[in-house]
């Protein structure tokens, strides 16, 4: 029996969702600087980024100079920012905020999980579904398969597995039903995987990976993407932006991992981004104005970041609502004009045309958004 | 702190526990705080077992209508009955009279959740994260600990027909309430009942927004969606012959009843009251049979009496309507026979469920009676949560049901009570088949004991409750094991993760 033709999760139009979630509340004004609003510079004298170091986007907008080399993807057209985007909380704790975005909408398990369950799709493989951390996240709860992954190890029928990987497949080869391909795609990707824990991984077109825990959890993604072992959402998280005090010295080696993550899976793939999006949110944005320890507190709207998937990037999506005092929402916050499920909603349905939205995003009105142009 | 019984019990999981005992070597577990349930002692080994080359009517029944035989559970259940047939049929009597069973094994496996037994107001006070723990323990603890093995099966089967999501509003406290008033009481009752004990759990409109339902002025519109939801979902069935007109005018119906909530009284919290001011009090008609309208000068006693009584209307049509009743029939074939039942098997249910007034047992006979349940043996997919309770039975494991086994439960997406939509988790093979690698890593991580403190395995007791190392695999796959499975169990170097992980065990 040739194992390999049979192993649905090897097909080659599969596409991946890899969600990045930046906890603790990233700020989006010191991240993509909106250089042409006179607002920014006045509400931030000490700390904005000046237009002359901004990497500039459009007319309109910059990066920060570490996140310089998301330049790159955005001008080949395969990275879109998405400003002033966040979702409709308004209580400003962290808990709440992520527990609400992961969520999305009061019912059980989280958004991307029941993407999973309403996805279309009758069947949901073996390695459809990782994390790369510790515990499974809200998000990814309520999804028909999912599992935390610290390693490739976590992938296998523990030490001295083989033989008994031996005999299951014996066994399960006279199981001539859905059970049976089940069992040969799950055994196929142990297999794939198991040879993936045995060779060196050399990154393609020259991607660098750094040695930060996200880099690497990219990494391990873009192995795993590339060896074809079936995966359709990857969730990692990237925290540390919680930047009260002295902003720049808690968001700058932040935005530089997050620089170099981003940077080096998006070289590494090279074409294969096509196949792959890669969504960046996070649970709100911070206070326009910057505060006496030259941080900022917690606000509202904020950036995402789409990438690959064929988006049309190279673009600022914006209903930009300029910062002025009438338009600041609460204590003078950026508001949200763009809500998250309008900008995921389209990635889902751009990997699986029949997902169900109304219970992957229940008693929520999707407005979607033109990702795609 | 004002260390309260409650706090302590809020506190107290089975780890800090077992952290205490660790501490303290003549540290005793006082009565009721018992960890790994085994009060109730197993008979003596080593145990008889099928010895059939295929699944007998005894080992189907076992794995059928209970979460899988224990070590012992062929041996005493053949023994019932002279014939397979006279020892099933004394079996599922005595499966269909729970509370005839001495069950101190299930009793004091959940004794320690006596939250659960509190009475609707004392719910709030506790936490809901907490509760919920309490209640996923105590349901994966009952399915592998009670001798209540069919009621223990069918509670799983009523908790997903009239599913409930407890993350939305005040259900994290009441679907406890639900848990043990509804689907507890009646899971053996009868489907009337059953049907009526739900529409009126507060849990229930809290998650299908009953509570908002009214109709106080011309503008309100009432909410559909707990009207929607017992036609198509709870009683008549998708293609049950309702129109969106039947569902509008069931709302209408049931306007006015509530919860008292959270935010708004700390009297009563979750008790349910009907408000007549905002019920409609016009006329309906629902499938075809007419409700008058309440005229304005009614007397307000009467009014709230007759508003009241609509609820007993509309249940009272469509509770035993020929489409619910095979709606239910299809559902129960799907759940005790196969995916796709053949048609005629769930038209002899159905008509039992109508002749006997939804009378569960009597349809459930019918059921168990039926050529199509006799034939397809060994054939059906196990859900997780059934492979994980077998597991733990069949190896006699003790567990506390806690991290380990829910993490499991989560992974493969089966966790009790994590279910988002009303329609309950899916019955049928196709959604589950994904999750073969954590049952394969679960089966690896029992038999070698590396899953946690609290659940783990006696490998040397299971060995030595069978007479050979055949006849504990033929307690494990339901017959005796093919040429093919010996020596697949010798070369894999691990026998018991090998069943465990076998196809054979995946299904019942």
């Amino acid at each position: 029996m040739n194992a390999q033709a049979s192993f649905n999760g090897n097909r080659d139009n599969l596409k991946t969702l890899v969600v990045v979630f930046l906890r603790g509340g990233a700020d989006g004004l010191n991240m993509v600087a909106p250089t042409h609003d006179d607002g920014y510079y006045r509400a931030r004298p000490r700390i904005a980024i000046a237009a002359s170091d901004a990497t500039k986007l459009d007319g309109s907008f910059g990066l920060n100079p570490l996140l310089k080399d998301l330049a790159a993807p955005y001008h080949d057209g395969a990275l879109t920012v998405v400003h002033a985007a966040g979702s409709e909380d308004t209580t400003r704790s962290h808990f709440e905020a992520q527990d609400l975005m992961e969520r999305a909408g009061d019912v059980a398990g989280g958004w991307l999980g029941r993407y999973l369950r309403f996805r279309g799709a009758t069947t949901t493989g073996a390695l459809s579904a990782i994390a790369v951390s510790r515990a499974l996240p809200e998000s990814l709860r309520g999804a028909p398969a999912a599992t935390v992954m610290r390693s490739l190890e976590d992938f296998s029928l523990g030490q001295g597995g083989d033989p008994l990987r031996a005999s299951l497949e014996k066994l399960y080869a006279k199981e001539i039903d859905a059970l049976g391909t089940s069992a040969r795609d799950t055994l196929e990707a142990l297999r794939r995987i198991e040879k993936l824990r045995h060779s060196a991984y050399t990154p393609a077109h020259g991607a660098n990976y750094q040695r930060d825990d996200f880099s690497q959890g990219m990494k391990q993604v873009a192995r795993l993407i590339k060896a074809r072992v079936g995966l359709e959402a990857v969730s990692l998280d990237l925290g540390g932006w919680d930047s009260h005090i002295t902003q720049s010295a808690v968001m700058d080696p932040q935005m530089d991992k997050l620089n170099a993550g981003l940077s080096a899976f998006y070289r590494d793939l090279g074409k294969m981004m096509g196949h792959v999006t890669v969504v960046v949110l996070t649970e709100f944005g911070r206070r326009l104005a910057e505060n006496s320890a030259f941080g900022t507190d917690h606000g509202r709207g904020s950036v995402m970041f789409l990438m690959g998937g064929g988006v049309k990037g190279g673009r600022v999506m914006a209903k930009w609502p300029g910062l002025t005092r009438d338009v600041l929402e609460g204590p003078g916050d950026v508001p949200v004009t763009i809500n998250y499920r309008d900008v995921l909603a389209p990635v889902l349905q751009r990997h699986h045309p029949g997902v169900d939205l109304a219970k992957v995003f229940p008693d929520y009105e999707l407005k979607p958004e033109a990702v795609y142009g | 702190m004002n260390f309260t019984r409650r706090n302590f019990l809020q506190a107290g999981s089975a780890a800090s526990l077992s952290a205490v005992a660790a501490g303290c070597n003549k540290f005793e577990i006082p009565e009721g705080f018992g960890i790994g349930p085994r009060s109730v002692a197993p008979p003596n080994g080593p145990f008889a077992v099928p010895t059939g080359a295929s699944i007998d009517l005894v080992s189907h029944a076992l794995n059928r209508l209970t979460f899988g035989p224990r070590p012992w559970d062929y041996q005493r259940t053949r023994k019932l009955g002279d014939t397979e047939e006279a020892a099933f049929a004394v079996f599922l009597e005595q499966q269909l009279a729970p509370e005839k069973l001495d069950d101190r094994g299930g009793d004091n496996a959940v004794r320690r959740f006596e939250v659960l037994q509190e009475p609707l107001g004392e719910l709030f006070e506790y936490q809901d994260k907490y509760l919920l723990d309490a209640l996923v323990r105590a349901t994966v603890l009952r399915a592998v600990f009670s001798e209540r093995q069919l009621f223990e099966v069918m509670v799983n089967f009523w908790s997903d027909h009239f599913n409930i999501d407890p993350s939305k509003g005040d259900a994290k406290w009441l679907k406890v309430a639900d848990d043990r008033d509804v689907i507890r009481r009646h899971a053996l009752g009868k489907f009337p009942d059953m049907l009526r004990a739900s529409a009126l759990s507060p849990a229930m409109l809290w998650y299908l927004d009953g509570r908002v339902n009214k109709k106080a002025g011309d503008a309100d519109k009432p909410n559909e969606n707990y009207a929607r939801e017992l036609l198509e979902l709870h009683t008549l069935g998708v293609h049950g012959g309702y129109t969106q007109k039947d569902v509008m005018e069931v709302a209408r119906c049931l306007t006015g009843w509530t919860v008292r909530e959270t935010q708004r009284s700390q009297l009563g919290l979750g008790s349910v009251e009907f408000k007549c001011h905002l019920h409609d009090r016009g006329e309906k008609t629902i499938l075809g049979h007419g409700i008058p309208a309440i005229p304005e000068k009614t007397k307000r006693e009467e009014a709230d009496k007759l508003g009241r009584a609509e609820l007993a209307t509309v249940l009272g049509i469509v509770g035993l309507h020929p489409a619910t009743a095979r709606h239910v029939a299809t559902k129960l074939c799907q759940r005790f026979i196969e995916d796709a039942p053949p048609a005629a098997t769930v038209s002899t249910v159905a008509e039992k469920f109508i002749a006997s007034g939804g009378d569960i047992p009597t349809t459930l006979r019918a059921l168990f009676a039926t050529d199509a349940f006799r034939t397809t043996r060994g054939t059906k997919l196990k859900r997780p949560f059934h492979f994980i309770v077998s597991a733990l039975r069949a190896t006699h494991a003790t567990t506390d049901a806690g991290r380990v086994v829910q993490d499991y439960l989560l992974r493969m997406g089966h966790a009790p009570f994590h279910y988002p939509t009303p329609d309950g988790y899916p019955e049928e093979a196709a959604p589950w088949l994904g999750t073969l690698l954590w049952r394969w890593n679960f089966a690896v991580g029992l038999s070698g004991n590396t899953l946690d403190k609290e659940t783990k395995l006696d490998a040397d007791k299971l060995r030595a409750s069978f007479a050979t190392e055949e006849n504990l695999m033929a307690h494990l796959l339901g017959r005796t094991p093919t040429a093919d499975e010996i020596i697949a169990c010798k070369d894999s170097g691990n026998p018991l993760a090998l069943l465990l992980a076998s196809p054979s065990f995946q299904k019942c």
